[in-house]
C-alpha cells in the first residue's frame, strides 16, 4: 500500500496537505459549528499585527466574475490579543497553526516575528504582500532585495519556529522574489496573495470599494497561481504552499501537480463553510481508490 | 447551519418583490432579524445573498424569504420555480431579543424593510405588536397581513397611494406616548435611521435596528462585512453578519 496523505513542510507534519487560508477563516472558532478543525492539515490565521487595527471603511467587498475582491485593510486585535485569547483555544483542536503576521516597518517585522517565535504557534507565515493597506507589507514584497532583507530579519527573530514567506503576485517575476524568500532564509513560501484589482459601479461613476482598490480572490485567479508555483516551483528548493482559487479536490491536485506540498483554501470557505473539510476528504478518496502517495504527485507535471 | 431546502413557492407579491418559501424540515430556534444566505444556482454567481428570514412555519418546516429583485443574483432567484433546490445558510446573525418584561413591542418597517417583521409575532406569539409600514407608493407594499397579527397597524405611503401620506417613522413617534411601547424594533433604509437617530432621541424604550452591509461569508470569518458601533466611549468595527445585524440605533455610527 502507498496511500499516503500526509505531508512535510519545513519540518512541520501536516496530516493532510489541506490548510485554510488567512483572512478567510479567522480564528477557526466559525468553523466549529460546521466540522471539527482536527480534520484541517492546518489553519492559518487572520493576519496579525502587533497592534490592533481597526480595518478599512466598507463596502470592503465586490463580487467580480468567479472572484471576490476585498478591501479588510488587516483588521485584527493584535498579535498579543491572539497569543492570550484564541492561540490557546486553537492549540486544543489538534492541527498545525500558523500565525500570519504582518508590518509597516522592519522594527514591526523583527518585533512581530519575535513574538510570534517565542509563542506556541508551529509555524509563521510572513506576509509581505498585502495590498489592502499602504504599510501591509506590500512595500516588502515587490522588491526582490527587500523580500530578501525583511526574511532574513524574521528569521533571525523568529527562533527555531519554521517560517513560511508569503508572497505577492503583484511583481514582475514572482520566481525572482521567491529566490529571494530562500535566499533570505525562508524554510518554505506560500503563494498567492491576492491580485489587485478594481471594481466600479458604472451608475454612480464610483468604486464599489470604499478603499477604491482591493485584491481580488476565489476560482478566477486559479490559473494564474497554478502559473506561479510552477514557476517558483522550477526555481527554489524549499517547499511551496500553492494557493488562489482552490475550490476542490482536483484543484488542490492540480497545484500539487504543478509542485506545491501543500495547498491553502481561501475564498472557497467563504462560500461552502465546510469548502476545505469536503477538499480533505474528496482528496483521501482519490489517493486511496488510486492507491497514491500524495508526495509522489508533487511537481509531476508532465510537458 | 447549512441547509438543503426545496422550493415550495416563488412568486411576485409586489413590484418587483418576490416571496420565497424553502422547505427546510426540522426546524432550528429561529429569532426574527436573523438572516439565510442563500447560493445562487449553478454558478450564476460565486457569492452567497443575504435575506432576512422574512416568516417561518414550524409545523410546516418551512422559511419565507421576501426579496427585491436587484441585480444578477436575485434575478437569477426570481427565475426558479416550485421543486428547485437551494443550499441555504440559516439562522445567521443576533436577531432581535426581547425579555420577558418587554411586552408590547412597536415595529416600524421601511420599503424592503418590511421584510424583517411577519417573523416577530411567529417567534413572539405571547407579545402585543404595534406596526408601522412605509413605502414609496401602492405598488411597493408588502406585508400588510401583518395588520391581523398586531393590535395596531398602520401603512403610509409617501404619496398617499395606500393608508396615510407621509413618513412611517413620523406617525410611529407621533403615536409614542399613546402605545407606550417596551422595545421598539425598525428595519429600513440608511436615511430612516440617519433621521430616527435625531427624530427619536427623546424615547425611553430601547430602539432596535438592523443593519446590512455587503458580505462575504455571512458567518464571522472574512471581516468584510464592517460596521461602526460605538459603545463605552469608543468606536470600533463590528461584523454585520455576526456581531449584528440588529444593534442599538444610537450605537451605530452611520
Ligand atoms: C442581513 C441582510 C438582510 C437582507 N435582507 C433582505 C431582504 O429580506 N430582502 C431583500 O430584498 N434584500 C435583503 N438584503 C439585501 C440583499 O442581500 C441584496 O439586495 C442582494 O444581495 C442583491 O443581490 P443581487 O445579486 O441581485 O445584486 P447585485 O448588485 O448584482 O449584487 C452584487 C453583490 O453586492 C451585494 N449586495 C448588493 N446590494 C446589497 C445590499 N443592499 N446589502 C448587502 N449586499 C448587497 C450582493 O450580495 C452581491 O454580493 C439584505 C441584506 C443583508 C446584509
Ligand atoms: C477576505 C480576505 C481576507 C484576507 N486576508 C488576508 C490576510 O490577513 N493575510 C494574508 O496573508 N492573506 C489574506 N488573504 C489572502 C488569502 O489568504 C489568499 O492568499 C488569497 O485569497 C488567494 O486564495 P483564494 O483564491 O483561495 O482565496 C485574504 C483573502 C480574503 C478573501
Ligand atoms: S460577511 Fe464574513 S464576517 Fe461578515
Amino acid at each position: 500500500m502507498s496511500f499516503n496523505e500526509s505531508v512535510t513542510v519545513a519540518g512541520v507534519l501536516f496530516k493532510n496537505p489541506v490548510i485554510t487560508a488567512s483572512g478567510t477563516f479567522n480564528f477557526g472558532r466559525e468553523f466549529e459549528e460546521f466540522y471539527p478543525l482536527s480534520a484541517l492539515g492546518g489553519i492559518s490565521t487572520k493576519g496579525l499585527t502587533l497592534c490592533r487595527r481597526d480595518g478599512n471603511r466598507p463596502p470592503r467587498v465586490a463580487e467580480t466574475p468567479s472572484g471576490m475582491l476585498n478591501s479588510v485593510g488587516l483588521q485584527n486585535p493584535g498579535i498579543e490579543y491572539f497569543l492570550k485569547n484564541e492561540l490557546p483555544y486553537l492549540r486544543t483542536r489538534g492541527t498545525v497553526i500558523i500565525a500570519n503576521i504582518a508590518g509597516s516597518t522592519v522594527d514591526d517585522y523583527r518585533e512581530i516575528a519575535e513574538k510570534a517565535g517565542e509563542s506556541a504557534v508551529d509555524m509563521l507565515e510572513l506576509n509581505i504582500s498585502c495590498p489592502n493597506v499602504k504599510e501591509g507589507g506590500v512595500a516588502f514584497g515587490t522588491l526582490p532585495s527587500k523580500v530578501r532583507e525583511v526574511t532574513e530579519i524574521a528569521k533571525a527573530a523568529c527562533g527555531r519556529k519554521p517560517l513560511i514567506v508569503k508572497l505577492t503576485p503583484n511583481v514582475a517575476k514572482i520566481s525572482d522574489n521567491a529566490k529571494a524568500a530562500e535566499d533570505g532564509g525562508a524554510d518554505a513560501i506560500s503563494l498567492i496573495n491576492t491580485l489587485t484589482g478594481l471594481a466600479v459601479d458604472y451608475r454612480t461613476r464610483k468604486p464599489i470599494l470604499a478603499n477604491v482598490t482591493g485584491g481580488l480572490s476565489g476560482p478566477a485567479v486559479k490559473p494564474i497561481a497554478l502559473k506561479m508555483v510552477w514557476e517558483c516551483y522550477n526555481a527554489v528548493k524549499i517547499p511551496i504552499i500553492g494557493m488562489g482559487g482552490i475550490s476542490s479536490y482536483t484543484d488542490a491536485l492540480e497545484f500539487i501537480i504543478a509542485g506545491a506540498t501543500a495547498v491553502q483554501v481561501g475564498t472557497a470557505n467563504l462560500v461552502t463553510p465546510t469548502a476545505a473539510y469536503d477538499i480533505v476528504r474528496d482528496l483521501r478518496a482519490y489517493l486511496k481508490e488510486n492507491d497514491l502517495d500524495v508526495n509522489k504527485l508533487r511537481g509531476s507535471l508532465v510537458i | 447551519m447549512d441547509y438543503k431546502t426545496t422550493i415550495t413557492q416563488n412568486r411576485r407579491v409586489a413590484n418587483g418583490v418576490f416571496k420565497l418559501t424553502l422547505s427546510v424540515g426540522a426546524l432550528p430556534e429561529i429569532l426574527p432579524g436573523q438572516f439565510a444566505q442563500v447560493k445562487l444556482p449553478d454558478g450564476s454567481a460565486l457569492l452567497r445573498r443575504p435575506f432576512c428570514i422574512a416568516d417561518f412555519d414550524r409545523a410546516a418546516g418551512t422559511v419565507t424569504l421576501l426579496y427585491a429583485v436587484k441585480g444578477k443574483g436575485t434575478e437569477a432567484l426570481s427565475a426558479l420555480t416550485k421543486g428547485g433546490k437551494l443550499d441555504v445558510l440559516l439562522p445567521l446573525g443576533n436577531g432581535f431579543k426581547f425579555d420577558a418584561s418587554q411586552r408590547k413591542i412597536m415595529l416600524i418597517g421601511g420599503g424592503m424593510g418590511a421584510a424583517v417583521l411577519p417573523a416577530f409575532p411567529s417567534a413572539y406569539p405571547d407579545k402585543e405588536f404595534y406596526t408601522f409600514l412605509g413605502f414609496a407608493n401602492k405598488k411597493a407594499v408588502i406585508c400588510a397581513d401583518l395588520k391581523d397579527k398586531s393590535r395596531f397597524a398602520l401603512i403610509t405611503t409617501d404619496d398617499g397611494s395606500n393608508g396615510e401620506r407621509g413618513f412611517v417613522t413620523d406617525k410611529a413617534l407621533a403615536e409614542m406616548s399613546a402605545l407606550k411601547p417596551d422595545s421598539i424594533a425598525a428595519c429600513g433604509p440608511v436615511p430612516m435611521y440617519r433621521s430616527m437617530q435625531k427624530s427619536f432621541a427623546g424615547v425611553s424604550a430601547p430602539v432596535y435596528v438592523s443593519l446590512e452591509e455587503r458580505m462575504g461569508c455571512g458567518f464571522g470569518a472574512c471581516l468584510v462585512c464592517a460596521c461602526k458601533i460605538k459603545s463605552g466611549g469608543n468606536e470600533s468595527y463590528k461584523r454585520v453578519c455576526k456581531d449584528g445585524p440588529v444593534f442599538l440605533l444610537n450605537e451605530v455610527c452611520l
